[in-house]
């Protein structure tokens, strides 16, 4: 069709040619594309306690809590394709692609998941970021084992948990009374938005730099010790544990 | 006829095995003699007993119980019973009556035994879980502690840290041997990915052994050395796992 186009045109031999090529080339792009990126979609009914429990390899997580009694769980998957076998036990979901794909290579995983507000989550990545945003539960883990960055937004929660190795850690949600939370990072800048009105025993160390900053939660009951590598102390009557680790970089702590 | 004569022919007298004059004799001379005559009438009934046509042997009803009371009574025989003695009121001040060597025998038993039982409770109490080492230090020691550490009761700050680094060591090895046999099938970016975290792992470890070199004390290091132990530790086993 485009050599009967340009046959009777005004174009040059070596251009029709060029022309022609990037057209191919184009065309073997999409041909790729297509071929390398798999979708996977899968959606549960909730109940009202449900627990998402993922395992990923490589890639991206995202995790949104809504307004719906469902889960949806749609993942774009790289060549070469892992495979995916969520399983649906009894309040619990859970997606182990590491155990599923054990010995085989496989290329990014990157998974979109929507939760009910009130759901659990515990995701954990080998390589790769986590996002968590919009969950009111009893716990959200989150843990990369190498590098990748944590973002925890609009969290309510009495248990939170993030930990990885190379990356940042970001954590602006609620301090609930009596809850746990945990940050552990290798090397990176974790970074707690939390309310003023927070109150809670904090043990928060960075021993390679030093450098906590509490902002306008610093207060005569929080003290260093170590040299100022750790800053322990209570805000606030400290019904809850916050405990901020970073082996090589900062952290920082900013009011709601 | 006498009576030494008399016995000595009575059993053949009995037999009806004497003369006509021997036996006149001696039937006269049982006539006169008591003792003799008492003598004759036994054995007549011993030789009519014998001579009974149906001699039954009669088994004792139970032999072994037999043989028992005729053991017992042998033995009661020859150890005559000796009187019951009298219930004696326990006097006052007996512990006085106990002589030196048994006062001091018991004193030492007692001794022995609390301090062995000191010694395990000791022990026990003082012997702190694996995880523990972090938060000891020469400098949170108490008097006592340090004392029970110097007899070797309790282990120092930096024996529990050594014994630890030895098991984390120990599982890392573990772990290592593991990553080495599978990263040949991981793609090059997680291999890449995996050696950047281990190199800043390493280098915190370093960081904090050679800080623990200069002051042991340092407890803050080495609950950070253990911390980034436990990361390399679960790094490689969740890269292991690929």
């Amino acid at each position: 069709m485009f050599a009967g186009i340009f046959s009777v045109g005004r174009f040059s031999g070596s251009v029709r040619t060029t022309f022609l090529l990037s057209v191919v080339l184009l065309l073997s792009a999409f041909v790729i594309d297509g071929a390398a990126q798999k979708r996977f979609s899968k959606t549960y009914p909730a109940g009202q306690d449900v627990k998402l429990q993922l395992i990923n390899r490589t890639g991206t997580v995202t995790v949104e809590g809504w307004n719906r009694p469902e889960v949806s769980i749609v993942a774009s998957v790289e060549a070469p394709a892992a495979n995916i076998a969520p399983q649906s036990l009894s309040g619990l979901i859970l997606i182990n692609l590491v155990r599923d794909n054990q010995g085989r290579e496989t290329g990014d995983v990157n998974f979109t998941i929507r939760v009910p507000y009130n759901s659990k989550v515990d995701i954990e990545t080998l390589i790769g970021n986590l996002q968590v945003s919009n969950v009111r539960s009893g716990l959200v883990r989150a843990h990369i084992s190498s590098e990748g960055d944590i973002v925890l937004t609009n969290i309510a929660a009495k248990f939170v948990s993030a930990e990885n190795g190379l990356g940042d850690i970001v954590f602006d949600g609620e301090i609930h009374e009596g809850g746990v939370y945990r940050f552990t990072s290798m090397k990176g800048t974790i970074s707690l938005r939390i309310p003023f009105t927070s109150s809670f025993k904090l043990v928060a160390t960075a021993p390679s730099t030093r450098n906590i900053s509490l902002g306008a939660f610093a207060s005569s009951n929080l003290t260093l010790v170590g040299d100022g590598r750790r800053i322990t102390g209570r805000f606030g009557d400290g019904s809850a544990t916050v405990t901020v680790t970073n082996q090589r970089g900062n952290i920082g702590f900013y009011s709601r | 006829m006498n009576c030494d004569e008399c016995k000595h022919l009575i059993d053949v007298f009995m037999d009806n095995e004497l003369s006509e004059a021997q036996a006149a004799s001696v039937r006269d001379h049982l006539t006169v003699c008591v003792e003799c005559s008492l003598m004759c009438e036994d054995l007549s009934l011993i030789l009519d007993a014998c001579s009974a046509d149906v001699v039954e042997e009669v088994a004792p009803p139970n032999s072994q119980a037999l043989w028992c009371r005729i053991n017992n009574i042998i033995e009661t025989e020859a150890n005559p019973a000796q009187p019951p003695k009298p219930v004696e009121e326990p006097t006052r001040g007996r512990f006085w009556q106990l002589s030196f060597a048994q006062v001091a025998g018991a004193v030492f038993g007692v001794a022995i035994i609390s301090s062995l039982l000191t010694m395990v409770a000791v022990q026990s109490y003082n012997r702190p879980p694996t995880d523990d080492f972090t938060t000891r230090s020469t400098a949170t020691q108490t008097t006592f502690e340090r004392l029970l550490s110097r007899v070797g009761l309790m282990t120092t700050p930096q024996q529990a840290r050594e014994a630890r680094l030895k098991e984390q060591h120990a599982a890392i090895e573990y772990w290592n041997a593991r990553v080495l046999e599978r990263r040949n099938v991981w793609n090059r970016a997680t291999r890449e990915a995996f050696d950047r975290n281990l190199r800043v792992i390493d280098e915190s470890v370093h960081d904090y052994k050679m800080i623990l070199q200069q002051n042991p004390d340092d407890e803050l290091s080495g609950e950070m050395l253990d911390a980034v132990l436990t990361d390399k530790m679960n790094l490689l086993r969740d890269f292991s796992e690929l």
